[in-house]
């Protein structure tokens, strides 16, 4: 909170130089070619709202939409589900146990997406170990298909999401004073009560901040649900692609990747002000 | 206030207001076992090791019912450990606890009716000052009425109605201690264990809490266990003082007993400050003398463990030494020894002395301003009377 006078030794010129390498850098390669989008969305050979009317009434563009928020409702939730209990885990460890959990945990978030999603594909497929393990339980009578649809897209999704909502959990639930479950103990509560009316509450913060980091991430997703989807699983980032690469019509494409910014801008503000969430986004 | 409250959780308790045990305990303050039924807290050979290294080690010891002791010692003595084990937050390696007459060695910590006070309140952060206090009631499933009513007695009872509806952050830390004692007191458990409650409070609010706490023990007649480092907050508040060291119990007593009956060196060392003569006991004239650096000195009399050629500590309390010019020096056994420094503490004058060996010496005495004082680099004379002294065992290596 003092970071302020902490750095007071330095003046205020002194600052900007060291910051100006980076400002170049993102007002080079991020902000330009954002502001660059934007233009592009409402520009063709003069000022027009034609991409965003297309939009408008695009019973594609609100099909995706659609398909957008449900699996990235589902992938949230389900990582939530997944994530909390991993998180409460990882919680009650020694530091030194946590440390190695906390690899574990790390490790798909550590490899490149492109190389996770074909290895679902390899393990989730026809012929993959998951039916092949089914087909020898049942007699061959029981096949999923797990892969090129709904269900692969969110497997693989929650594969890359989980780490996210593990850590921001983790966070909350680390910050939390051990005393107060002690003392919510001694004054005669049981394990379910100081869960749910210490640990869960404190917990808010942190859940809260999962939530909107993993939706933010999942709208946005574009190799997992290309590789792992099917061809009715397009979502938001898929349809920028059909419309950069297979009809060329960028002002559409940019249009849609503006509404996909306002969306992810509207819940990156939400998350600011959530208490603690900023912390999260590393703006405190 | 406790008269119109229900009784607590634990159904064995005693009224609060039955005093008696505490007073027998005041008139014999180092019976090491109270009688069973007057004893709160009963301890027996109690030892945790961890990975192997004992925290504790085969600890008896007996609280009898409205006792007020305190656990002092320097951190690693064992003293947390005990109030864990205790509490129930750890289980013991060896040994029995029995809380209340009930064998509560293995029993969970929520189900022990006690109360405790921690460092750092463990106030919820995310509860009003009300909620806080209330939420001991609804574990009991008491009534909302009853609890408002109870709530609001007890924050009376510690002036502080005026934050009901606050959150813990927005007091003082004074403030929160004060809510994290009321969250305690409010559903009466009869024994309240405190780690170390005003550790995180400066010197002025220190003292004022002491007088609170104390009060509210007199009040409410609660048995109270209370763990701390500090050597004068156990002095003010216990009627018994447990001083432990390396997971033992060192020595037990009265505070008046722990300071001028120190039965070991670390016990005049960690309680008052000392001074300490290591030497070499030896027959003289039918009495004892004890030969040490800084001269030879009459000792008083001691027990048959103290015999000629042994080796020994005599222990002089500061306030006991005087200080004089070589002029005044009367009759009594003398060092000579020059003045290093001297510190007034307001009311209270403290010498700091070398002798010729090169050994410390501290003495006080009363601030007297109208009398000339002693200056740096003085030869002055040290005597004190030799019952003053106190004759102890030497440091077991």
């Amino acid at each position: 909170m003092s970071s302020a006078s902490d750095v007071s030794f330095l003046s205020p010129r002194s600052a900007t130089l060291l910051v100006a390498p980076l400002g170049a850098l993102l007002i080079l390669f991020f902000a330009y070619p954002l502001i660059l989008t934007v233009w592009q969305s409402f520009y063709e050979g003069g000022f027009t709202l034609r991409a965003y009317a297309e939009l408008a009434t695009s019973t594609l563009f609100y099909k995706v939409l659609r398909t957008t928020f449900v699996i990235s409702f589902t992938a949230t939730l389900v990582s939530l589900l997944i994530g909390y209990p991993v998180a409460l885990h990882l919680s009650r460890q020694s530091p030194r146990k946590r440390t190695f959990y906390l690899m574990l945990v790390m490790l798909p978030f550590w490899t490149s997406i492109l190389v996770k999603s074909f290895a679902l594909t390899v393990l989730l497929g026809h012929s993959g170990i998951v039916n092949q393990a089914l087909g020898f339980i049942s007699g061959g009578t029981i096949q999923f298909p797990m892969v090129f649809n709904r269900f692969g897209a969110i497997v693989g999704m929650i594969n890359y999401l989980l780490p996210f909502m593990i850590l921001s959990i983790l966070g909350s639930l680390l910050a939390q004073d051990g005393n107060l479950a002690r003392a919510a103990e001694v004054m005669g509560a049981g394990p379910f009560r100081i869960f749910r009316k210490v640990t869960l509450p404190l917990s808010m913060p942190g859940v809260i901040a999962g939530i909107i980091i993993n939706f933010t991430l999942s709208i946005g997703m574009y190799i997992t649900p290309a590789l792992l989807g099917g061809r009715q699983d397009m979502m938001i980032a898929n349809l920028i692609d059909f419309y950069t690469r297979q009809t060329l019509d960028w002002p559409m494409a940019s249009a849609i990747s503006v509404v996909l910014l306002l969306i992810s801008g509207a819940l990156v503000t939400i998350l600011g002000r959530v208490r603690g969430g900023a912390g999260v986004m590393g703006v405190a | 206030m406790n008269a119109q409250m229900k009784p607590p959780v634990a159904p064995s308790a005693s009224s609060p207001l039955d005093k008696e045990p505490a007073l027998a305990h005041l008139a014999e303050p180092s019976t090491p076992n109270a009688a069973a039924s007057d004893a709160m807290i009963e301890v027996r050979g109690l030892s945790k090791l961890y990975n192997g290294v004992a925290a504790l080690s085969d600890v008896t010891l007996s609280v009898g019912k409205g006792e007020f002791v305190t656990l002092l010692g320097p951190s690693g003595s064992g003293k947390s450990t005990l109030l864990n084990l205790i509490s129930g937050m750890t289980t013991p390696t060896a040994g029995k606890i029995l809380i209340n007459g009930t064998d509560a060695t293995t029993l969970p910590t929520n189900q022990r009716g006690l109360g405790m006070v921690f460092q750092n309140y463990a106030l919820m952060p995310h509860m009003t000052v009300f909620q806080n206090i209330a939420f001991p009631l609804q574990v009991r499933k008491i009534g909302k009425d009853e609890i408002r009513q109870r709530v609001m007695d007890v924050l009376k009872l510690i002036q502080l109605e005026h934050v009901a509806d606050r959150r813990p952050r927005e007091l003082s830390g004074g403030q929160q201690q004060r809510i994290s004692l009321a969250r305690c007191i409010v559903y009466n458990p009869p024994l309240i264990l405190m780690d170390e409650p005003l550790g995180a409070l400066d010197k002025k609010l220190r003292e004022g809490m002491q007088l609170e706490i104390k009060r509210l023990h007199a009040d409410l007649g609660v048995t109270m266990l209370y763990v701390t480092h500090d050597q004068d907050e156990a002095l003010t508040m216990s009627d018994r003082i447990v001083l432990m060291r390396g997971g033992k119990i060192e020595q037990q007593g009265t505070p008046e007993a722990l300071y001028f009956k120190p039965q070991t060196v670390f016990s005049a060392d960690f309680i008052g400050s000392s001074n300490l003569f290591p030497g070499k006991l030896s027959k003289d004239k039918g009495g004892l003398m004890l030969r040490c650096a800084a001269g030879a000195f009459d000792v008083p009399a001691a027990d048959g463990a103290f015999v000629a050629g042994s080796a020994a500590v005599l222990l002089v309390r500061p306030e006991n030494i005087m200080v004089e010019t070589p002029a005044d020096a009367s009759g009594r056994q003398q060092i000579a020894a020059t003045l290093k420094d001297t510190v007034v503490l307001g009311g209270i004058v403290r010498h700091f002395l070398e002798t010729p060996a090169g050994e410390q010496i501290i003495a006080q005495e009363l601030n007297q301003p109208n009398r000339a004082r002693l200056m740096r680099g003085d030869a002055v004379k040290v005597s004190w009377r030799v019952d003053d002294g106190r004759l102890l065992p030497a440091e077991r290596a």
